[in-house]
Parts: structure tokens; C-alpha cells; sequence
């Protein structure tokens, strides 16, 4: 394997890590007043996510970092020309992730406000997570000099749209099982009935994206893309029976996978592109052509090797630190 | 406006705001580190539980803060690529290592053992949950460094090549050790502690004065933080005194454009022969930028040494030696201020004023002393100073980003070059969405922030026993 290829590799590495920790995020934020009922559960909620919180966004900060230290020329051409989304994308997540933080430090009326923007933070940008999937299955109109802008005539495309409501429903889903998961109670059992719903959704909406996508999407790897794609229908069916068998252990696990699944689905779905051009397939940028020099990437790897292992550990003793329960009488930070 | 335009301002926006809140951050989280150490090691009973009072509260005002320094942080990440690409086609191969290294070494860890520290009070050993706080603080400035490696290569370029209009790097510990980065790390470290202790010292005071209870707990904030103050204030005047002959070496056209005269323009002449035609000269702000970053400075270090004095008055008179040592060694910025003035010649309005002044507060002090610390409008005087390090952090960055136009990276690649191809209106929209969203989030913050001043360790939420995740009692383990 290419050092190119393996940054690529761990690109979609942080990138998976990312759509399955945040992507719970997300779907615990929107399901908040429809789980949550009252304010204790409200703020137990946040309280499952309490101590991981911080630790799952950083992962999309680490994609992003990696994302202009090893591959800077796909940096600008994708960030450049996904512009709206990405500014959406970011919106979402600042105003979220405050309200998550800031929430419980306001008084009651205030505290309505922080609700509202804890639901929004989690829909917008699972919302357009998915969408920015789905743009780049279908391939971006760039032109030879790399330059394009994402616009409403790349949004106002079926897939896309689907993919979009896919993605929403996804994480929806995939946060209903963590709460099966990591709460107590009432609250468990309504997360895992509505996680039992939105699961079925999920695997519909995928479904129907994917029927729509064989007539629209532009790849170079047809085989590896159906492969990843029963994959996914295959977690969430899994996470369907594990949540009525009462595993929901097993079931956010499935749900994990089917979370992280799509970055495999278009990492291999395009290779050896990074971005694929609708406009003229010649014209598409090559995992080489956004990659860093590589006196640059064989001197971050030096860093790498070391590093990943070492993050990996400290995360996950983090999350055994934490494991286990918690309820409504067990209020948190946030 | 032309997109160029758009670009800067959002760009100028969004990363003083974030710098806001980062320099609060970097302040307070030794200080918490340091006092959630001692509660640690006490042994006294009372004594504990009034060293842990202290660190939720102080720890509950830098989590406060923090929330925006994270979110604020995580659009700066992105920025480069919204706006930019010109700079990441052209410094990619060099410029992104840095910040690549910055988020799998500094953030991913300080993100990780935050979260563990807000949620492990109660929970875990005492040395682990204070370990993890000391490792928050060393990834803070950890982040500051590598950020700093980033500026210091588009301030000062160094360990590359270009080919064909594209930098490679070739020496990445000339990169690492850039000077630029050194001296940028080490006052900027210097300027966090200032803010740092007089915010710490600030909120004290307010609470002494207005006689709140919890007395024990402010009167030792109060000494922690006008002593980091006070000593934090000597590296960083020293080291933004350094800084001077270093910009004359690196960046003269910013030096030159401090004084007005022909230096700036002969030096424009001169780059515009070597780059081609263009405007070459800072934008004139820079200048009063530095103003106001010398003078709140130069006020808030005077504040700080002058309140050490004050408040160690006893000591310092019981132990003459020390004393007469103390007040010597805070004589030498005063000294090195006037040497300032001898060596550039020009002595700037009001610096002779400051000086005189400084000298007789300095001797009312020691002859009053006892009575200048018993007046109540003193405390609420440190309070009212709480914004001015903040103000003189956020006036030197401008100083620096300012002074290094038109140049993205110095003498290479300008911010025309570097903009990318996003359309006026697109970058409109960012510009609008994230400065509004900033600025609403970062006053709703700083209210927050007041209020929980305010109201004092008891309405500490953090680490607080009712307020903790349980550990998990008997129910079922989670099955796999
Ligand atoms: C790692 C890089 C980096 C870092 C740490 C900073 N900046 Fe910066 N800044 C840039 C990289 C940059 C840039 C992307 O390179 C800009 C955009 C256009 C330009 O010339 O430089 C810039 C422009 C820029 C401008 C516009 C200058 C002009 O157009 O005349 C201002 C006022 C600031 N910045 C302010 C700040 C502040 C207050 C910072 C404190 C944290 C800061 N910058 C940190
Ligand atoms: C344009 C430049 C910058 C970028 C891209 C950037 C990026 C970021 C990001 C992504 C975070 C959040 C990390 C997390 O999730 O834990 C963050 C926080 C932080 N940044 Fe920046 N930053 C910039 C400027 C600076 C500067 C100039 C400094 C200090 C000298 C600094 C110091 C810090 C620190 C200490 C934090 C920890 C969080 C906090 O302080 O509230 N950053 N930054
Ligand atoms: C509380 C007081 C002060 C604060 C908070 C402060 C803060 C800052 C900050 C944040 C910067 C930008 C980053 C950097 O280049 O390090 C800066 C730049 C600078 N500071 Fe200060 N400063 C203070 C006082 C001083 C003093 C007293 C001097 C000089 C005697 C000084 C000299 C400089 C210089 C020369 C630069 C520009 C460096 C460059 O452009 O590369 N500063 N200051």
C-alpha cells in the first residue's frame, strides 16, 4: 500500500470514527423532546452523553486536520466547493454542541431556547452529513481547473435529497440505541420502541436511496459500492432484532457499523478517486493529485504510527471508565 | 465588497473571537490544575474541602469557557478550506503538517481527558481525576505551540522549497524551531497567565469587597492569582521586547511602517520591484494596534506588580531582604521601559507619565500600605481591569496578522493569491451566519460567565455530589 493510500485509509478512518461517536450525538440531540419528555430526562439524556461528548467531536476535528496536513489539495477543492453545506454543517454542530455545554447553566426560560438549539444542532447536521454523502456519490461538477460550487441544482436532485433524510434518520435511529443502551428505565424502554421505528425508516429510506442511486450515482467501483451498501441494510436489520430482543448492546453496535459504513461505501465506491467530476470522468482528482508531497506524508507518519495507537487507547478507557448506566436520578454536568 | 474582502473580515472575525475565549482557557487551566493539586495533598480536613470549593468554582468558570473556545475552534479548523485553498495549493505540503499534528497530538487527548475530568469527580482516584487535569493543561498549550508553528511559517517562512510555484517542505525542524513560533509561544504564554490571574484576582477582589462569605476560598484565590499575575507579567514584557529586533530581521516592512517617515515607502519600492507591482504597505490600524496593546499592557502589569506588593506588604517588610529584593526586581520592567525609550529614541506620548506615576504609587504604596488594602473600591477597581489583558491579547494579534499584509506567507503567496474561488455572495452568507452566531454565543457566554462569578462557590454545579453521573449500582451490565 502507497503511503497516499494509507493516509486515505486513515482519513476515512477519523471520518468512520466520526459518523459513528457524533452520529449518536446527533440522534440523541434530535430525539430529545420526543425521548425526553420532561426536564430530568432531558438533561439525563445529555447526561448519557455526558462524558463522551467532547471526545466524539473531536474526531471530525482530527478528520479535518488530517484532511489539510495529508491531503491539502482535495482540502480546498472539496471544502471550497461544498461551501453552503459545510457552512450549514458547521452552524449546526457550533450552535449544538453550545447548547449541549450551556444548557443547564441557564435558568428555566433561557433553558427553552438551549432546548430548541440542542434539536437543531443534532438534525442539521445529520441532515447535511447525508446530504454531502450523497453529492459526492453523484459526483461534483468540476471542471478542469478543479473549481465548482455546490449549488441548489446539485441539491435539488432526488438521491441527494434522499440521501440527506437517510442520513437524519440513520443517526435518529442509531442515537435511540445508544439511549436503549447507556439509559435506565422509562427512558430506555421509550428509546428503544421509538429506536425500533426509526429503524425500520432507516432501512426503508436506504432502500429507496439506493434504488434511486443505481439510476444516478457516478462510481468507479460498482461492486464494492453494492457490497457496502447490503452491509449497511444488513446492520440495521441486525439492530432491528437485536432492540426487540432487548439486546441493545448488540443493537447500537449494528448500528454503529451501519453509521460508519457509507465513508467505506464512497472510499471504495471511488477508488482510485478522491472526487469524482460528473462533468468529464478524465477530469476527476486522484487519491495521488490531493495528496501532500510525500517528503510530507512519510514525516507525519513518523507521527502516526505512534499517535493513533495512543489516541485509541485513551479513548477507549475512557468509554470503560464510563460504561454502564445512567437514570433520571442521576442528573450530570450537562 | 469583493470576495477578498469578505474572506479577511470573516477570517478576522471568527479567529478573534475564538482567541477570546483561548487565552482565558490557557490562563486559567494551570491555575485549576494547580489548585485541584493542592486539595488533592492537603491533609487538614477543612482545609481540603475549602481547596475543592475553590477548584470546582474556578474549574466551573473555565468549562464555561471553554464550550466556546471548543465549538469557535472547530470553524477555525475548517476555514482554510472555505476560504482559502489558494494558501493550502500553494503551502499545503508545508502549512497543514503543523495543524494536522495539532489536532491528533493536542486536541483529540484535551478533548478526551476534559470530558473525563468534568464527569470523574466522585468517581475516580484522586490522583488519576488530578493527573488528567494537568495533562488537559499540557495539551492547551501543546495546541497553542503547533497553531503557533502554522502563523509563525506564513509570518516567517522557513524549511521549505518552492517547485513550480508549489512549497515543499524540506527541514521540518527548522519549521518546529521556527524563532518566530518560540518568541509568538512564549509571550502569548506570558499574556494567558496575566489574564489568567487577574481574572482570578478580579472576581476575588470583587468577592472581598462586597464582603461575600466564602472568604478562605477568595482569600487564596486572590494570592494565587495576583502572584501568577505579577510573575507571568515579566516574560511576556520581556519577550514582546524580543520581538522587535527579530521583526527587524523577519519582517522589516512591519517595523518600518511603525514610524512614519520613508522607511515603509523605500521598502515597498523595493518589494514591488522584486514581486511586481502592488501595494505593499500594512494597513495603517496595525500601528494603533500596537498602541493599545502597549499601553493596556503595560497597565495591567503595572496593576499586577503593584497588588503583589500590597497584598505581600507584610512579608515583604518582615523579611527586608526579600522585600528590598522584591522590589527591586519589580523595578526592572520600569528600568527596562526606559531603556526602551533610550534605545529606540522615541520616548511615545504618555510613557514619561506612566513611569513618574508607576514611581510614586510604587512609594505611597509601601508607606500606606496597610491602608490601601483595607479600601473596599480597590477590589472593585481589580474587577473593572478584568477586560484589559483580553483587550491587549486580542489588539496584539491584529498587530501581528495586520502588519504582515498583503502577505499570507510572507514574502511568497498573497491573500489575493490566496483566496479561493468561492462567489461574493456564498462567502457573504458565511460571513454573516458565523460572525452572528459568534457574537450572540460569545456575549450570551460572558453573561454566563458573570453570573456564575457572581453567585460564588455555592452555586457550583460542577463535581457537585447530586449533580454527578452515578456509578452504576446493581442493574444489569449492558450485554453484548
Ligand atoms: C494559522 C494561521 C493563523 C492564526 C493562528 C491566526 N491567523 Fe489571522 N489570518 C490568517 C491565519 C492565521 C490567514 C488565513 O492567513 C489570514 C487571512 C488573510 C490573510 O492575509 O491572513 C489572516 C488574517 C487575519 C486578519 C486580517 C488582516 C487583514 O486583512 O488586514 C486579522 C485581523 C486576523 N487574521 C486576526 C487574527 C487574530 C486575532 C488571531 C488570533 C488568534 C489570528 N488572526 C490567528
Ligand atoms: C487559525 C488558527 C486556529 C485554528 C485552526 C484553531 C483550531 C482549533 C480547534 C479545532 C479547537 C477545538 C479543539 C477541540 O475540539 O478540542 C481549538 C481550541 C483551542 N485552540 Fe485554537 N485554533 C486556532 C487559533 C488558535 C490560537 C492562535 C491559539 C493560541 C495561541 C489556539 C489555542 C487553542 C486552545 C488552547 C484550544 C483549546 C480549547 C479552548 O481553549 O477553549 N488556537 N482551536
Ligand atoms: C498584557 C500585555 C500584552 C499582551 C496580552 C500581549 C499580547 C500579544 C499577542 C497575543 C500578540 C500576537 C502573538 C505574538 O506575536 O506573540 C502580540 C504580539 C506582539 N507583542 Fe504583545 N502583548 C502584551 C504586551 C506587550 C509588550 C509590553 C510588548 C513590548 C514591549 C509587546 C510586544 C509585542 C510585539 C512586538 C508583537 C508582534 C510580534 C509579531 O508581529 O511577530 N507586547 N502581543
Amino acid at each position: 500500500m502507497s503511503l497516499e493510500t494509507a493516509w486515505l485509509a486513515l482519513l476515512g478512518f477519523l471520518l468512520c470514527g466520526y459518523f459513528a461517536l457524533g452520529g449518536y450525538d446527533y440522534g440523541v440531540q434530535m430525539l430529545q423532546p420526543i425521548v425526553g419528555r420532561d426536564g430530568s430526562g432531558r438533561k439525563a439524556m445529555l447526561g448519557a452523553l455526558g462524558p463522551f461528548f467532547l471526545g466524539n467531536e473531536v474526531w471530525l476535528v482530527a478528520f479535518a486536520g488530517v484532511l489539510f496536513g495529508a491531503f491539502p489539495f482535495l482540502e480546498g477543492t472539496l471544502l471550497g466547493g461544498m461551501q453552503s453545506l459545510v457552512v450549514a454543517i458547521l452552524i449546526g454542530i457550533v450552535v449544538g454542541n453550545a447548547a449541549v455545554q450551556l444548557r443547564s447553566r441557564s435558568g428555566d426560560a433561557g433553558r427553552k431556547v438551549w432546548d430548541g438549539l440542542v434539536v437543531f444542532g443534532g438534525l442539521v447536521p445529520a441532515l447535511a452529513w447525508g446530504l454531502f454523502v450523497g453529492v459526492l456519490l453523484n459526483g461534483v461538477p468540476m471542471g478542469a481547473d478543479h473549481r465548482w460550487a455546490f449549488g441548489l441544482s446539485e441539491l435539488a436532485n432526488p438521491f441527494v435529497l434522499l440521501s440527506g433524510v437517510t442520513g437524519a434518520v440513520l443517526f435518529a435511529a442509531h442515537g435511540a440505541t445508544f439511549l436503549a443502551l447507556r439509559t435506565h428505565g422509562d427512558l430506555a424502554e421509550r428509546a428503544a420502541g421509538i429506536g425500533r421505528s426509526l429503524l425500520l425508516a432507516a432501512i426503508a429510506a436506504f432502500a429507496v436511496t439506493f434504488v434511486v442511486g443505481t439510476f444516478t450515482v457516478n462510481l468507479t467501483n460498482a461492486v464494492a459500492a453494492v457490497v457496502f451498501s447490503v452491509l449497511v441494510a444488513l446492520a440495521l436489520v441486525v439492530a432491528r432484532f437485536s432492540l426487540a430482543q432487548q439486546r441493545p448492546g448488540r443493537a447500537f453496535g449494528a448500528t454503529s457499523v451501519a453509521a460508519a459504513l457509507p465513508v467505506l461505501l464512497l472510499g471504495f465506491g471511488q477508488y482510485p478517486y478522491v472526487l469524482v467530476s460528473s462533468e468529464n470522468p478524465e477530469l476527476s482528482m486522484t487519491v495521488s493529485e490531493g495528496a501532500a508531497d510525500t517528503a510530507t506524508l512519510g514525516l507525519l507518519t513518523g507521527f502516526g504510527v505512534v499517535l493513533i495507537p495512543v489516541i485509541i487507547a485513551y479513548q477507549a478507557w475512557s468509554w470503560w471508565t464510563f460504561r454502564g448506566r445512567v437514570d433520571q436520578q442521576s442528573p450530570s454536568y450537562f | 465588497m469583493e470576495t477578498l474582502d469578505i474572506a479577511r473580515w470573516q477570517f478576522a472575525a471568527t479567529t478573534s473571537i475564538h482567541w477570546l475565549f483561548v487565552i482565558l482557557t490557557m490562563g486559567l487551566v494551570p491555575l485549576v490544575a494547580v489548585m485541584h493539586t493542592r486539595a488533592a495533598l492537603a491533609k487538614d480536613a477543612d482545609k481540603k474541602a475549602a481547596l475543592e470549593r475553590m477548584t470546582r468554582f474556578w474549574g466551573q468558570l473555565y468549562l464555561i469557557n471553554y464550550a466556546l473556545g471548543i465549538v469557535t475552534g472547530l470553524v477555525m479548523e475548517f476555514q482554510f478550506g472555505l476560504g482559502w485553498s489558494g494558501l493550502s495549493k500553494f503551502a499545503g505540503n508545508v502549512f497543514g503538517a503543523p495543524l494536522a499534528l495539532e489536532t491528533l497530538i493536542a486536541f483529540f487527548a484535551e478533548s478526551t481527558f476534559l470530558g473525563m475530568w468534568i464527569f470523574g469527580w466522585g468517581r475516580l482516584r484522586s490522583s488519576v481525576h488530578v493527573a488528567l487535569i494537568w495533562l488537559v493543561a499540557l495539551t492547551a498549550y501543546l495546541s497553542a505551540y503547533w497553531i503557533l508553528v502554522a502563523n509563525a511559517f506564513m509570518q516567517h517562512p522557513v524549511g521549505y522549497e518552492v517547485r513550480d510555484g508549489v512549497a515543499y517542505l524540506t527541514d521540518f525542524a527548522a519549521l518546529m524551531t521556527n524563532s518566530n513560533a518560540m518568541l509568538a509561544l512564549l509571550h502569548i504564554a506570558g499574556a494567558a497567565l496575566v489574564t489568567g490571574g487577574l481574572f482570578i484576582a478580579g472576581i476575588s477582589a470583587y468577592h472581598y469587597a462586597r464582603r461575600t462569605e466564602e472568604r478562605e476560598v477568595f482569600g487564596r484565590s486572590l494570592r494565587l492569582g495576583v502572584v501568577v499575575a505579577a510573575v507571568a507579567s515579566f516574560p511576556a514584557y520581556m519577550v514582546g521586547a524580543l520581538q522587535y529586533p527579530m521583526l527587524g530581521k523577519t519582517q522589516p516592512m512591519k517595523l518600518a511602517a511603525l514610524e512614519p517617515g520613508p522607511g515603509a515607502p523605500a521598502l515597498a519600492e523595493q518589494m514591488a520591484a522584486q514581486h511586481g507591482p502592488g501595494n505593499y504597505l500594512p494597513p495603517q490600524w496595525m500601528v494603533h494596534a500596537q498602541y493599545v496593546m502597549l499601553y493596556a499592557g503595560y497597565v495591567v502589569f503595572i496593576v499586577s506588580i503593584l497588588a503583589f506588593l500590597v497584598l505581600y506588604r507584610r512579608a515583604l517588610v518582615r523579611f527586608l531582604p526579600l522585600g528590598l529584593l522584591v522590589v527591586a526586581i519589580a523595578a526592572y520592567p520600569v528600568g527596562e521601559f526606559v531603556g526602551g525609550i533610550i534605545y529606540y529614541g522615541t520616548a511615545g506620548p504618555n510613557r514619561l507619565t506612566i513611569y513618574i506615576a508607576t514611581a510614586v504609587v510604587l512609594a505611597v504604596l509601601l508607606w500606606f500600605g496597610d491602608r490601601v488594602a483595607r479600601a473596599r473600591w480597590l477590589g472593585y477597581v481589580l474587577a473593572a481591569l478584568i477586560p484589559l489583558p483580553f483587550i491587549a491579547a486580542l489588539a496584539g494579534w491584529l498587530f501581528r496578522e495586520g502588519g504582515r499584509q498583503p502577505w499570507v506567507v510572507y514574502g511568497e503567496l498573497t491573500a489575493e493569491e490566496a483566496i479561493g474561488p468561492v462567489s461574493t455572495g456564498a462567502a457573504m452568507l458565511s460571513f454573516v451566519s458565523f460572525t452572528a452566531v459568534f457574537a450572540a454565543l460569545a456575549v450570551t457566554n460572558w453573561i454566563m460567565i458573570a453570573r456564575y462569578a457572581r453567585r460564588g462557590p455555592a452555586g457550583t454545579q460542577l463535581g457537585t455530589e447530586e449533580l454527578t453521573v452515578l456509578t452504576p449500582r446493581e442493574e444489569p451490565r449492558p450485554t453484548f
